[in-house]
């Protein structure tokens, strides 16, 4: 595949997103990130999920590079601008969480604050308690970090359960194209805002049922009490790692978010994490940055220069 | 479903296979592998030649895949059967394909159901699905 560029997905998607395209070997892998900031400034990680990539914070960089950070936000491999693997089992849970492990490691990064997001949530925190030095701080937003529940949406059959089973994956996510575009779109608030600023950089990046792939072979990997889960042991080891941590943490959901919702699922982080702040409701629904994200860049500003201090 | 599917006995002859998809992991909702491992009769021969269906007469190919440590069939290519150096017809393969779906989905049995398939393809807008 060729090398692609931020730049190279056109003047509007660039003149939002307005960075360098950065690049990375992780685990073999061809890692695109950006790094914008002062070198020495406390580094803020930013973690997407799926089927998005960096371009979903967008609006979330500013106010942090305005307070003096450093801000790094890498595409997972398999999305974005990075490399995409066609081989499925490069695609494990604990694969995506080595590569994020292997980009703090090449960053060399410091008491960094890690900033999760939907997949960001087991990946990134996986990366964490590998590298518990490299970070001071975690944000988590519409992700989990346990096997069970995930939420009841990821046990309904219509449509969670329909769109990841066998054949039916490939072909309604991939040779259809139902996540990127619909999917995300399903799961905002202002819809049209969406539709002029968001869609077109979600679709530009998979715009073949060969780019779509992780789109559907990632949800396999969420754990639904079945014999067959793939990952349940992972995430056992996760959420008895994720509860023993006790560093600064702060919760941000979407009021409006149906797929992990602001009721059920937020409040688990404060059961794992009883000194967690938050919750911190925004407008929002799944993809809450797509509604939110310059409120959520200010948040993460208040949190960290509090219990971080200023930079 | 508005197609008929039928299982052909074998291959007609003079046709190349077209890939449409490719299924690497069956092995999540096992009674997927177990639905084809009973249709064509795959725990008598593994090794069979590729099953062939037709909807609606336009013939397709499952080739069944094994993997070291999984149950077989643990994933499938499905292809569109195309004559000679014909190009596809993509959209119609689409609209095939939809019905093949709905075809291993009334397969399998609940929960998994056409009508399932159906209102999931609606929220999507998924342009194959056929209108009733």
């Amino acid at each position: 595949m060729s090398l692609r560029t931020i730049a190279d997905l056109g003047p509007d998607i660039a003149a939002r997103y307005p960075y360098r395209s950065r690049f990375v070997g992780v685990n073999g892998w061809r890692m695109h990130y950006v790094d914008e900031g002062p070198p020495e400034a406390t580094p803020v990680l930013l973690l997407h999920g799926n089927p998005t990539w960096g371009y979903l914070w967008r609006d979330t960089v500013p106010p942090l590079l305005a307070a003096g950070y450093r801000v790094i936000v890498p595409d997972q491999i398999g999305l974005g601008l990075s490399e995409r693997p066609h081989i499925a089992s490069a695609h494990s849970l604990d694969n995506h969480a080595a590569n994020l492990v292997a980009l703090v490691d090449a960053l060399d990064l410091d008491a960094a604050v890690l900033v999760c997001h939907d997949w960001g949530g087991p990946t990134g925190l996986a990366a964490l308690l590998s590298r518990p030095g490299r970070f001071a701080a975690v944000a988590v937003m519409s992700t989990w970090a346990w096997v069970e529940p995930s939420a009841d949406f990821h046990h309904r059959v219509v449509p969670w359960r329909t769109m990841h089973a066998p054949v039916v994956g490939p072909y309604l996510l991939g040779r259809q194209a139902a996540m990127p575009g619909r999917g995300v779109y399903l799961s905002t608030v202002d819809r049209e805002r969406y539709e002029a600023t968001g869609r077109a950089a979600y679709e530009a990046v998979t715009a073949t049922a060969d780019e779509r792939r992780l789109t559907w072979q990632w949800p396999r990997w969420i754990p639904l009490s079945l014999p067959t889960d793939l990952a349940a042991d992972r995430f056992r080891r996760l959420e008895a790692g994720v509860a023993g941590l006790r560093l600064p943490a702060t919760v941000i959901w979407g009021r409006e978010d149906d797929v992990f919702s602001i009721d059920a699922v937020a409040p688990r982080w404060h059961d794992l994490w009883p000194h967690a702040e938050g919750v911190h409701p925004v407008t929002g629904r799944h993809f809450l940055q797509e509604d939110s994200g310059a409120e959520i860049g200010e948040l993460l500003v208040d949190f960290a220069e509090r219990t971080l201090g200023s930079r | 479903m508005s197609a008929t599917v039928t299982v052909l006995a074998a291959c007609p002859p003079g046709l190349r296979p077209v890939p449409l998809l490719v299924e690497p992991e069956l092995g999540h909702y096992p009674e997927f592998a177990r639905f084809f491992a009973d249709r064509f009769g795959l725990d008598d021969d593994p090794f069979r030649p590729p099953a062939v269906v037709a909807v609606d007469g336009r013939p397709y190919e499952l080739t069944f895949l094994g993997r070291s440590g999984r149950p077989f069939p643990s994933g499938l290519e499905l292809a569109a059967l195309v004559v000679d150096l014909e190009p596809l017809d993509v959209e119609q393969a689409d609209r095939d394909l939809y019905d093949l779906v709905c075809w291993i989905l009334d397969g399998v049995g609940p929960p998994w159901s056409a009508e399932a398939f159906a209102r999931t393809a609606d929220i999507f807008r998924i342009l194959a699905r056929p209108r009733d």
